[in-house]
């Protein structure tokens, strides 16, 4: 954040801040707390995986096992007699070493593979969780309350907001600073970042590190708010697909875009939740085909396209982007 | 010593139809590197529509997997055009979303048709077993079993030999060349997706009597197949078919082993280490 000017857009994002953090003085339907929190926790949770897949420009489709190590761990550190706060903290970082694993083996590959592979590992830890015994296998786990109480649904939201504001910081950081350039150099041509001598395997292991860490505290909070976890609802891929599609809706790499993102896909699932039911996916998929088609540099990539000036490149020039192709 | 051979031969009988899985992405990713997430959504239409055709028209599926194919190529040739070719020079990165996209769109398309409830054809097949001294196997698994081997080697041949094959291998070694020598890419890329799609279908079909029928059915299948593909070396046929040998069999020892809880375990183990240790595949070349 060196170098970070506050000018007129801080103002902005310090009133918006303030106004969602007050949202539960206005709001005390516990259900549309719940929605709200969820909402909370998707951006941070898009926000997060913004700087693998936004920035470093990294289709992880992986980051589910994260989120269920964040839950899991909890659980399993509390059971212990650790405090849960001190749990859920180990848990990220227990998610972290996992992420550097990963991050080690799945970085060395490219494009499909890297996808694959972090399916894959993602896989292998939903089915590890549904058969070993400590995990409490199919039947799940009670989790921990990070929160108890009365104000059960406030605090826990406020917690999102908290999780969401660190995201948002460190996308903010990540877009301004040397090692955010570097990643979005290896998003736009990953040899020629090589060749300029950028250590891309390095770098997009931090980010991954980093995006692990965010992620698997969203994923204690998640899990101890809805108090119970089972692998099928903690580890699916669903949520890797959800927290992937929320990012580029709004607008990969940028900062904006997950939080937009969060916002429309949320409450637009939980409109149709009555109409399709158990097929809420289907709203999913459909948005994917339509962002790839149409838009696929997300609502956010898109306006900041259409309103921003810019230097025309030379005609011959062709752009190339894993985003879509107009970002430079 | 007879359980382990035993199991290999159930390996064997699973692996055909695991090969013809694995040959349809194989296709689909030879032609076009693109990796499609859909596959085993495509496995589950081709499971309903046999199901279907079984429970309206009271068609045995070991019949009704071939209108089903035939029905998935078209389909299969209606998205490559309307949803596949737009993006078909875009990044990695959009393709796979993409495909993920209509994998999302067809599971929960099938969820809101036909409910979540579990189904099942009962034919008279199923029961049987077929004996050959001490080993046994159901019947119903040889005959899927012989229609896969037979499919298996129709499609090499068409592939080596055809016009279209031809054509097929052309745009797979250099797709832009390819076309300079008047070969129709899109036509060509075309029906490789639709026979890619097809495939599944078929395999789909041939599955449908041995398992529950759901609409997340294909969900392992999709997963599956990228182990049989990376296993035989991404994009070759012949691979791709041992690949899914290979997977058939160690399903079935991990299984006999280990428990059959393990045996999709084992499956992403093998694949991270070939994707780690040698991502060209056991049989494949190395690619940049």
């Amino acid at each position: 954040m060196i170098g970070f000017k506050i000018g007129w857009k801080f103002w902005v994002a310090l009133i918006v801040l303030l106004l969602w953090a007050r949202m539960p003085w206005f709001i005390h339907n516990n259900y549309q707390l719940q929605v709200l929190f969820r909402i909370t926790l998707f951006a941070a949770l898009g926000l997060a995986w913004n700087l693998v897949g936004g920035y470093a420009g990294q289709l992880s489709l992986g980051h589910v096992a994260f989120f269920g190590v964040g839950a899991y761990g909890l659980a399993l550190f509390a059971e212990l007699g650790i405090p849960v706060w001190i749990s859920a903290f180990l848990a990220a970082l227990v998610a972290t070493a996992f992420a550097a694993i990963i991050g080690t083996i799945a970085f060395r590959l490219r494009g499909p593979y890297f996808t694959l592979a972090t399916i894959a590992f993602a896989e292998v830890l939903r089915l590890a969780a549904t058969n070993l015994n400590v995990t409490g296998g199919a039947i799940g786990l009670t989790m921990p309350g990070l929160f108890v109480g009365r104000a059960f649904w406030r605090s826990f939201y406020l917690a999102a907001v908290a999780l969401a504001v660190v995201s948002f910081l460190t996308n903010s950081w990540a877009s301004h600073s040397r090692f955010g350039y570097y990643l979005m150099a290896i998003r736009e041509d990953e040899d020629t970042a090589a060749a300029v001598g950028i250590n891309t395997a390095r770098c997009k292991v931090y980010a991954l590190l980093m995006s692990a860490f965010l992620t698997a505290l969203g994923g204690a909070l998640y899990g101890s708010a809805f108090q119970f976890i089972v692998p099928d609802s903690i580890l699916t891929i669903d949520i890797s697909i959800q927290i992937a599609i929320i990012t580029m809706l709004g607008g990969a790499g940028t900062l904006l875009g997950p939080i937009v993102g969060a916002v429309l896909l949320l409450s637009a699932s939980e409109a149709f939740k009555n109409v399709f039911q158990e097929s809420h996916l289907l709203i999913y998929g459909v948005l994917i085909v339509v962002v790839v088609l149409f838009m696929p540099e997300g609502i956010v990539g898109g306006l900041q396209h259409l309103f921003r000036k810019r230097i025309k490149p030379p005609k011959d020039a062709k752009p190339r982007s894993v985003l879509g192709g107009a970002s430079q | 010593m007879v359980r382990f051979l035993q199991a290999c031969a159930d390996g064997l009988l699973t692996g055909a139809l695991y090969a013809l899985i694995g040959m349809g992405l194989a296709l689909i990713f030879g032609v076009m590197r693109i990796v499609n997430f859909a596959h085993g959504a495509f496995l589950m239409v081709g499971m309903y529509a046999t199901y279907v055709l079984f429970d309206y028209f009271k068609l045995n599926p070991y019949i009704g997997f071939l209108p089903a194919g035939i029905a998935l190529f078209i389909f299969g040739y209606l998205v490559y055009m309307a949803l596949i070719r737009p993006i078909r020079d875009r990044s990695h990165f959009m393709q796979i979303l993409m495909t993920t996209g209509i994998g999302l769109i067809l599971t929960d398309a099938a969820q809101l048709i036909f409910k979540a409830d579990y189904r099942q054809t009962n034919i008279d097949l199923i029961n049987r077993s077929v004996h050959l001294g001490p080993f046994g196997a159901n019947a119903a698994e040889v005959l899927s079993f012989a229609i896969a081997v037979a499919f298996v080697v129709g499609l090499r041949a068409f592939v080596v030999r055809s016009r279209t094959g031809q054509a097929l291998r052309a745009i797979s070694q250099n797709a832009e060349i390819a076309p300079l020598m008047g070969i129709n890419l899109v036509r060509i890329q075309g029906i490789s997706f639709a026979l890619g799609t097809a495939l599944a279908g078929i395999a789909g079909g041939l599955l449908l009597p041995r398992l529950y029928l759901f609409p997340g059915v294909g969900e392992d299948y999709t997963t599956k197949a990228f182990v049989m593909v990376v296993l035989g070396g991404m994009g070759s046929i012949e691979g791709a078919a041992f690949g899914g040998l290979v997977l058939g069999l160690s399903e079935s020892l991990t299984s006999l082993y280990l428990g059959n809880q393990w045996a999709l375990i084992i499956d992403f183990a093998l694949f991270l280490l070939v994707l780690s240790f040698k991502p060209s595949g056991i049989f494949g070349r190395q690619r940049a």
